[in-house]
């Protein structure tokens, strides 16, 4: 299908200080963008983050198109909430479960992996989301239809010993936790695809065939694959509707599938960085231009055109383009 | 002692072409055994039967003891079954190294939580995989090159490769298809030194072959097919004197 850029190998210092930027970054992004408006945006990102991190598992290291990942965004939102207004579950024990609803519920689609390749799969996660999508509209009794559930509450205040209490009201305290939870899956996700399970989902994306003859069980891959990303979007999908305070179906059309592949390509797929870039890009660009609405998606697909015409390892690939320009020069001995 | 692999009667069509009909061969434990033929003979169809890509029709399969019967090709793998692939199929957007690697996933003794949280266990399976995958490297002559991209080897390396990455996995037998097809004079040479220390690491070799001159050198057992059929099977000198199989030779496109 498309180009993936190699995963790039990078010394373990080098990682440590990533590790240590990114948690700057996370720390005083919302203390820089310190309008509500725009910490709402910062906390949106961190969502997008998570989503485009889960996609990339699947799609990018994995190599299964999978145009579906928004029906897990819904899961995880419709589950936690229903868990927490009609069951008087705590939000805390919400989120873990409505994040395994969502993992359960992505094994259902490894299932046709296993069977479908490519274009197929992706035509079947695309109506795998599809169906979501209507049973959302349709189920009324339990999600209230396209009426909408309103006034739902942020996460409950965290209270720890000797500390002031920490609310999830304001969005300052919301992006540091969404924020500081895609920080700590993208620490483990790194971990993951650097470990003998990312050579397997490797293998597994670049020949099917012979990792069965290497001892590799396909469809287990798969499964986990899916299981994994699936619960990680559905962890995402618990924080959108505290945010926003409502949560109707429309939040969870295939669109969004749409944006999620939009940022993990932009950025560049099997790459660990990559989609995180995508995400912020993707995310911040429509804002910057002022075009939040309609023309959102329309940047979104100029965005994914482009680089897939133009530029198949997404702007990573820039990046080294540019780094590789100019690597000579910074080590070619002052020739000015 | 029985044989290590036994196969009985198997049976596979595609369609209306019967690529295998009836072949019972025996393949005895630290020996190489060739198996030559015609192209269309359906040697590739019967490493596909021995290593589980393909399930056969009919007949009955025993590895070790051990039925094949049902088993895919991975669990064929796990009880030490490895093979390479006639029509190369490399991880291409892959380094060398980490081609061989996945070939390493049945080995890894690390408790599952130190792939998220890597600790002293990771990282000494870390350490071996990757002193173990250089190892392999040199013995196909790659080592120098285990950063690059599979898929910008020269034909003959990416063979080569393929074979690395399938030791990786420790087999007991070995199946080759075609291995020096494509590869030049010293490559060939190479690869003979190889295949024959294969068997002194006691490693049972089934190699499917055209080059007749690698065949005489290193098999102690030659099995012939045509059209699918069994023709003949003996030493290789037999193998050579033999009126029926040099006529499937003439009568085929033979080099
Ligand atoms: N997957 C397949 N689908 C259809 N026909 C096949 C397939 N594999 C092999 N055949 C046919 O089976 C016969 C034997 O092929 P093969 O086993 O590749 O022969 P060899 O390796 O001896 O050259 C040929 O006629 C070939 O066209
Ligand atoms: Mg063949």
């Amino acid at each position: 299908m498309m180009a993936r850029t190699d995963q790039a190998f990078m010394m373990p210092p080098s990682r440590w200080v990533g590790y240590l930027v990114a948690l700057a970054l996370i720390v005083a992004a919302p203390l820089v963008l310190g309008t509500p408006y725009w910490r709402g945006i910062l906390v949106v990102c961190a969502m997008n983050v998570l989503l485009a991190l889960s996609l990339n598992l699947v799609l990018g290291y994995t190599g299964q198109l999978n145009l579906g990942q928004s029906a897990f965004f819904a899961i995880g939102a419709y589950v936690s909430v229903i868990l927490v207004r009609s069951h008087g579950w705590n939000f805390w024990l919400a989120m873990v479960a409505a994040s395994a609803a969502a993992g359960v519920a992505g094994l259902l689609l490894a299932a046709f992996a296993v069977r479908l390749r490519g274009h197929y799969l992706g035509i079947a996660s695309l109506g795998f989301a599809v169906i979501t999508y209507q049973v959302l509209v349709n189920w009324e009794r339990v999600t209230e239809g396209v009426r909408g559930i309103y006034g739902i509450m942020p996460p409950p205040p965290i209270v720890l010993p000797g500390l002031p209490e920490i609310s999830f009201g304001n969005s300052l305290a919301l992006f540091w936790l969404v924020g500081g939870i895609a920080f700590v899956v993208y620490w483990m996700l790194d971990n993951l695809v650097r470990s003998p399970v990312g050579e397997t989902l490797r293998a597994l994306r670049e020949d099917e065939v012979s990792a069965a003859s290497l001892g590799i069980n396909g469809a287990r891959w798969k499964a986990f694959a899916f299981g994994l990303a699936s619960t990680i979007a559905g962890l995402a999908g618990c924080f959108y509707p505290g945010f926003v305070g409502t949560l109707v179906p429309d939040a969870f059309n295939i669109v969004e599938s749409f944006t999620m592949l939009a940022m993990v390509i932009v950025g560049g797929m099997g790459t660990m960085i990559g989609p995180v870039i995508g995400a912020v890009v993707l995310t911040f660009l429509p804002e910057l231009l002022r075009s939040a609405g309609e023309l959102r998606l329309m940047i979104y697909g100029i965005a994914l055109t482009l680089v897939v015409l133009f530029m198949p390892g997404g702007i990573l690939q820039l990046v080294q383009i540019v780094r590789t320009r100019l690597a000579p020069r910074a080590d070619g001995g002052g020739s000015r | 002692m029985s044989a290590l692999l036994q196969a009985r009667d198997l049976h596979k069509r595609f369609g209306g072409v019967r690529a295998v009909q009836g072949i019972s061969l025996e393949v005895e434990a630290d020996s190489v055994f060739a198996l030559i033929g015609p192209n269309g003979a359906g040697k590739s169809t019967m490493m596909n039967l021995l290593s589980g890509t393909y399930q056969p029709d009919a007949g009955e399969l025993v590895f070790g003891g051990v039925s094949l019967a049902g088993l895919p090709a991975y669990r064929r793998a796990r009880l030490g079954i490895a093979r390479t692939f006639q029509k190369i199929r490399l991880f291409r957007q892959l380094s060398l190294l980490d081609n061989v690697l996945a070939g390493f996933h049945l080995h890894h003794k690390v408790p599952a939580w130190q792939y998220l949280f890597p600790a002293a266990a990771f990282w000494r399976d870390w350490r071996t995989c990757r002193e173990e995958a250089m190892a392999l490297l040199d013995f196909v002559g790659l080592a120098d090159r285990a950063h690059e991209r599979a898929g910008a080897l020269a034909y003959g390396q990416q063979r080569l490769l393929e074979i690395a990455r399938a030791l990786a996995t420790r087999p007991r037998l070995f199946m080759l298809d075609e291995p020096a097809a494509g590869l030049n004079g010293g490559e060939v040479e190479f690869l003979l030194g190889r295949l024959r220390e294969m068997g002194t690491r006691g490693i049972t070799v089934v190699v499917v072959e055209h080059n007749m001159e690698l065949v005489m050198n290193v098999a102690d057992h030659v099995f012939v097919m045509d059209h699918g059929e069994y023709l003949f099977q003996g030493t290789p000198a037999e193998v050579q004197a033999n009126p029926a199989v040099i006529a499937a030779y003439l009568g085929g496109e033979f080099a």
